[in-house]
């Protein structure tokens, strides 16, 4: 883990007309660390990855990837520089089995009398490669549909979807865990601890802080649009960072 | 290995054929019953040709329908795109002389063209697809009705008669060719291509469609045009079929074809799709309808049967498609509880007002004046 921020947002300030959704936020992930970002509803969380994964573009504000001053028009931009989230719904396509999905927007084909048709057999290896090198998860069947998957099954499948391209950098997780029962959980987890050993910046959105205590190694605090604090897990406690989201306690950024 | 299978239950095992048994069940049943009753003139060979022939008429409209109802969407103006576009390549034979190997492909391009009107309502201007298809199918219609004025158009040359109702001696009738052609187009389609898969991914889920980078509204104009096209497709079989077109040819095309697909395990909540459901379905329907004339059933029951038919199968795939069925406990089970005893007296209530106003006029009733 080195100290130069891997990705760096300085100043960020995003208004919607009149309302001013973050006002000069700023931070910083590592790579080969996860950085939670929490806060009560409306604090800023999902307005501050939507504007880090290209989907908003910032009113005011900088960005930069690797030291470099980056802005993207697009969420396709930051996927191409390595910016990638998996979102709470997960964007599946229940009908189609996981394979499918994992390369959904993104097939795998070989030409037939120069048309290009999809390549089944050799996207299901693949995700099956995927599922288990990066994620180590092996599901049961690869022909089902997704809807027969658990619910973190499914979670799997979708970040195997972003950890496929091999460019990626940082993850974006928003609220991996909010529909999933304990040992799902516990599983997710695993799977987040996973990603940072591979040396991925991985940002995770939370309302859970015993998750957040589990896995993170620093906490972003936002409030009404503003960063109020961030703390080293290790140092710091639960009551700590309730403080701060309630905003008894103020702490230096 | 064995024993793991055997642990899911039956309806589990079951469930990736369901689009298939269903209409297979149907069509068993409806080969064993007429076995019995009709077998001599059921079974003819002549008999089957005539089945054959009029399924292949609706194949290629209900691959294309799969597609678009596999999107969520639905298209009602199918029948005035086929008579359309029959009546324009039946002008342009016959009155501006044109050679009917290019005025065939021409009626097909016209459907696309048309298909790409229905899409660009749909997408761009936002209008339902079940109000927009339907009033198009209004505008297609009265076009049709404008160019032809109430004239029949036929005689045509062999290419045409060829394509509606020619003969491979000692084989199948070449429509049947072109029917499974599209059907099996339909299939490569469906399983092997970005269209395809994205069809199945709009129906499943479209914002995650849309978040992973697929043109949504795109495809589903390509499955309109798709459609439009199979629609003239269809027109040009028709006419040559007949040997004959008139504006109002093809009434029933647009339930018939998408009550074929729905039989066939096509889900029109979109994102499950069958290709060999859609083509069981059509050859159901076909049979069903064939094995009403040959017992000499009066014409007008068809429509009672393929309503049933339609209504049943529905309802048999929404009720094995239902994961809990724990503690449902039957029909008296469901009648006996609170809200199903309502609705016992609400029906009761409605058979009996009913019933009161048939006596009353019964009673009152003087000497029957026939209209005719």
């Amino acid at each position: 883990m080195t100290d130069t921020p891997l990705v760096q947002m300085r100043g960020i300030t995003k208004r919607f007309g009149g309302v001013t959704a973050l006002s000069d936020v700023d931070l910083e992930a590592r790579a080969g660390e996860v950085l939670a970002i929490v806060g009560d509803n409306g604090a800023g969380k999902s307005t501050l990855i939507k504007v880090l994964t290209g989907v908003y573009q910032p009113t005011a504000g900088e960005m930069f990837l690797d030291g470099s001053k980056v802005s993207f028009s697009s969420h396709a931009d930051a996927i191409e520089l390595g910016i990638d989230a998996v979102y709470q719904t997960l964007a599946l396509a229940d009908h189609l089995t996981p394979a499918a999905n994992m390369f959904l927007g993104n097939e795998l084909t070989k030409s037939i009398l120069g048309f290009p048709i999809l390549d089944n057999k050799k996207m299901k290896s693949e995700t099956e490669r995927v599922l288990m090198e990066r994620l180590g998860v092996q599901l049961k069947s690869l022909d089902a549909p997704t809807e027969s998957l658990s619910g973190g099954q499914r979670q799997a499948v979708a970040i195997a979807r972003a950890v496929y391209h091999e460019g990626l950098r940082v993850l974006v997780m928003d609220e991996p865990t909010a529909a999933l029962g304990p040992q799902e959980t516990a599983r997710t987890l695993k799977l987040i601890k996973a990603l940072k050993a591979q040396g991925l910046a991985v940002i995770l959105i939370s309302h859970s802080l015993d998750d957040v205590f589990e896995v993170s190694d620093r906490v972003h605090v936002q409030r009404r649009g503003k960063r109020v604090g961030v703390v080293k897990t290790a140092d710091s406690t639960t009551q700590e960072v309730l403080g701060l989201i309630v905003g008894a306690e103020e702490v230096p950024a | 290995m064995n024993t793991q299978v055997n642990q899911k239950p039956l309806t589990e095992r079951l469930e990736p054929y369901i689009a298939i048994i269903g209409p297979m069940v149907m069509i068993l049943a409806i080969l064993v019953f007429m076995g019995l009753v009709e077998p001599v003139r059921y079974f003819r060979t002549t008999n089957i040709n005539l089945i054959l022939l009029d399924a292949a008429l609706y194949m290629p409209m209900a691959m294309a329908m799969t597609f678009v109802i596999t999107q969520r969407g639905i298209d009602l103006s199918i029948g005035s795109i086929a008579a359309l576009s029959g009546i324009m390549m039946a002008f342009l034979i016959k009155q501006y002389g044109f050679s009917v190997y290019i005025a065939v492909p021409i009626a097909i391009m016209l459907g696309a063209v048309m298909g790409l009107i229905n899409g660009l309502i749909i997408t761009r201007f936002k209008v339902p697809d079940l109000i927009g298809t339907l009033a198009m199918d209004l505008v297609y219609r009265g076009f049709a009705l404008v160019l032809a004025k109430g004239l029949v158009l036929a005689r045509f040359p062999d290419f045409l008669t060829d394509i509606g109702r020619g003969q491979i001696p000692g084989f199948v009738p070449i429509p049947v060719l072109i029917g499974i052609a599209t059907m099996i187009g339909g299939y490569v389609l469906l399983t092997r291509s970005y269209f395809g898969r994205y069809t199945i991914a709009i129906g499943s889920n479209p914002e995650a469609a849309e978040l992973t980078g697929i043109s949504v509204n795109r495809h589903k104009v390509f499955a309109y045009v798709l459609m439009g096209a199979a629609a003239a497709l269809a027109g040009v079989m028709l006419t040559g079929k007949l040997n004959a077109i008139q504006a109002t040819s093809a009434p029933y095309f647009n339930l018939h074809v998408i009550a074929a697909v729905v039989v066939g395990g096509t889900s029109l909540f979109g994102g499950r799709a069958s290709m060999i459901g859609s083509f069981a379905g059509v050859l159901l329907l076909s049979m069903m309808i064939n094995a009403l004339v040959t017992l000499r059933i009066e014409f007008f029951w068809q429509s009672v049967a393929s309503g049933a038919v339609i209504v049943s199968s529905v309802a048999l795939y929404t009720w094995m498609q239902k994961k809990d069925r724990d503690g449902a406990g039957g029909i008296m089970a469901a009648l006996s509880s609170p809200d199903g005893q309502k609705m016992v007296r609400f029906s009761a209530l409605l058979i009996g007002l009913l019933i009161v106003l048939l006596a009353i006029g019964g009673l009152t009733a003087g000497d029957a004046k026939p209209s005719g």
